[in-house]
């Protein structure tokens, strides 16, 4: 097997055509790591893509722009992430509890994993774009369409991840995050994400209600039952618990760690709290 | 093999690496600083805490051919940082038998040296969150958060007096 860490994008392409699928990019390497036995065999090749300068938050006219290999720990400490519109983002990172893997783990890196991670449901939540390089050029892709199923993303042959890109949302939106894990330091059993903006009187003009990590499709997935109910609503209690309600639509794993009838319940208190923490934040003004 | 340099505790040292050893493994087993820990192996127990660039990582999960160009620091690095004495942090888990077995010792006390470098007076809370992926088979845990708890009031104090 060989090593590679290329400064410039063009030489890293070049030796994800070379290799074809025996190539495997390295971020924060926590994945890759912990699956060693299984996943070294077939890599011809590592290829650290931590020196590409993609390790950047920005922010533009038309939103938040996060490269592929920037950490956990940078989204969960930055201004642009930890208040604000983007908060969830922050709110998000910061649920990984475990310090030493934040300071690893990239957000290129979660979102390629397509398992049982939080990432991927916030960003769907916040209809976020995953921005795709490769020798043949650069392409964008809905959060939505990028994981094809459960460790599985739609990466082809030759390409890699390059940023993630958060939409500037309207005024007075707000989202909000949950995970139900069993202790600290676990992966999720499920998550939960929430998106909901305000139109100027108030109601519900634009609401993602996410479940994620155990959805029965394997990739987060929104639920169109609740998010007809908010819509043109104003979200006040009676409307909160409906949609929580209506959240059932998405359908969750049943295995050895909770049973499907359990993550079903936690989907709903879910929604139920980040619908809550999103319609508080929305009502001022997105800011907090 | 590969041959790389590596950088801890400001020693140099060329060591041939296969592509997917772990930090852990070469800093052990090819380098033989046995202070650093190898437990789970997979992120889950923190005994292979070190600072890569002054961050708490888990060497377990980092290729030690993916350390070349970083300051790694070890628990064998600490004395050298505090003037040839132990550190308080040491002093500490000694005074408050913050430890029974001693394997999760290294990893925690470089967690904490991290928080402490950056927070100087921490709350408990803020302690039991900077150890919150180390664990400790013995359960000395109380013990410990008190002995990061002292040692912190230990170098608030040095800091003053100096
Ligand atoms: C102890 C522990 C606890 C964890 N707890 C949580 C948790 O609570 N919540 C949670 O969400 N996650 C959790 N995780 C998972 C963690 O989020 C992922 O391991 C991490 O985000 C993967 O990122 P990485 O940069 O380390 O990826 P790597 O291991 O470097 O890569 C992972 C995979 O993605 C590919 N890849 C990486 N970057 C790119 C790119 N830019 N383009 C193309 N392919 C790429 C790699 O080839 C590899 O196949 C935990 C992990 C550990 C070890």
């Amino acid at each position: 097997m060989e090593y590679y860490s290329p400064t410039e994008l063009d030489h890293a392409y070049t030796l994800l055509d070379k290799y074809g699928d025996g190539a495997v990019p390295i971020a924060g390497s926590t994945f890759f790591m912990s699956h060693r036995e299984e996943l070294f065999d077939a890599a011809d090749a590592v290829i650290d893509i931590k020196k590409l300068g993609l390790n950047y938050i920005r922010l533009n006219d038309d939103g938040l722009h996060i490269g592929a290999t920037t950490t956990f720990n940078e989204i969960f400490d930055h201004k642009l992430t930890r208040d604000g519109r983007y908060a969830i983002l922050s709110d998000t990172a910061g649920e990984l509890n475990t310090n030493e893997v934040r300071n690893m783990a990239t957000i290129g890196g979660v979102i390629c994993v397509a398992g049982e991670v939080d990432m991927p449901t916030s960003l769907l939540a916040c209809d976020a774009n995953i921005i795709i390089g490769s020798s043949r050029g650069t392409r964008a892709i809905s959060m939505s369409e990028f994981h094809v199923g459960y460790l599985n993303n739609a990466l082809e042959e030759g390409e890699m991840v390059l940023e993630v890109h958060v939409p500037q949302p309207p005024a007075n939106t707000g989202a909000g995050f949950a995970k139900f894990q069993r202790t600290a330091a676990d992966l999720p059993l499920v998550n939960v994400a929430t998106h909901v903006s305000l139109d100027g009187a108030g109601a519900c003009s634009e609401a993602r209600v996410v479940a994620g990590a155990a959805t029965l499709s394997g990739v987060p997935e929104r639920s169109a039952a609740a998010e007809a109910v908010l819509l043109g609503g104003i979200i006040d209690d009676a409307l909160i618990e409906s949609a929580a309600a209506a959240s059932n639509d998405i359908e969750c794993v049943n295995d050895f760690r909770v049973s499907a009838e359990v993550r079903q319940l936690w989907v709903r208190c879910g929604v139920e709290d980040t619908l809550r923490q999103a319609a508080a934040r929305a009502r001022q003004g997105g800011e907090v | 093999m590969n041959a790389i340099s590596l950088k801890i505790n400001n020693e140099g040292y060329d060591v041939p690496v296969k592509p997917h050893w772990s930090l852990a493994y070469v800093i052990r087993e090819k380098i033989g600083l046995t202070g650093t820990k190898a437990g789970c192996e997979m992120g889950t127990c923190g005994s292979c805490t070190l600072l890569l660039d002054g961050k708490p990582i888990f060497s377990c999960l980092r290729m030690a051919i993916d350390a070349q160009g970083s300051d790694i620091r070890t628990i064998e690095g600490l004395e050298e940082e505090n003037d040839g004495e132990l550190h308080p942090l040491q002093e500490a888990f000694i005074q408050d038998h913050g430890m029974q077995c001693g394997f999760c010792t290294p990893g925690m006390i470089l967690a904490a040296k991290h928080l402490l470098d950056h927070n100087p007076d921490p709350t408990e809370q803020q302690v039991r969150e900077a150890i919150g992926g180390h664990l400790c088979r013995c359960g000395t845990y109380v013990r410990i958060v008190k002995a990061i708890m002292n040692a912190a009031e230990t170098m608030r104090n040095a800091q003053a007096t100096q």
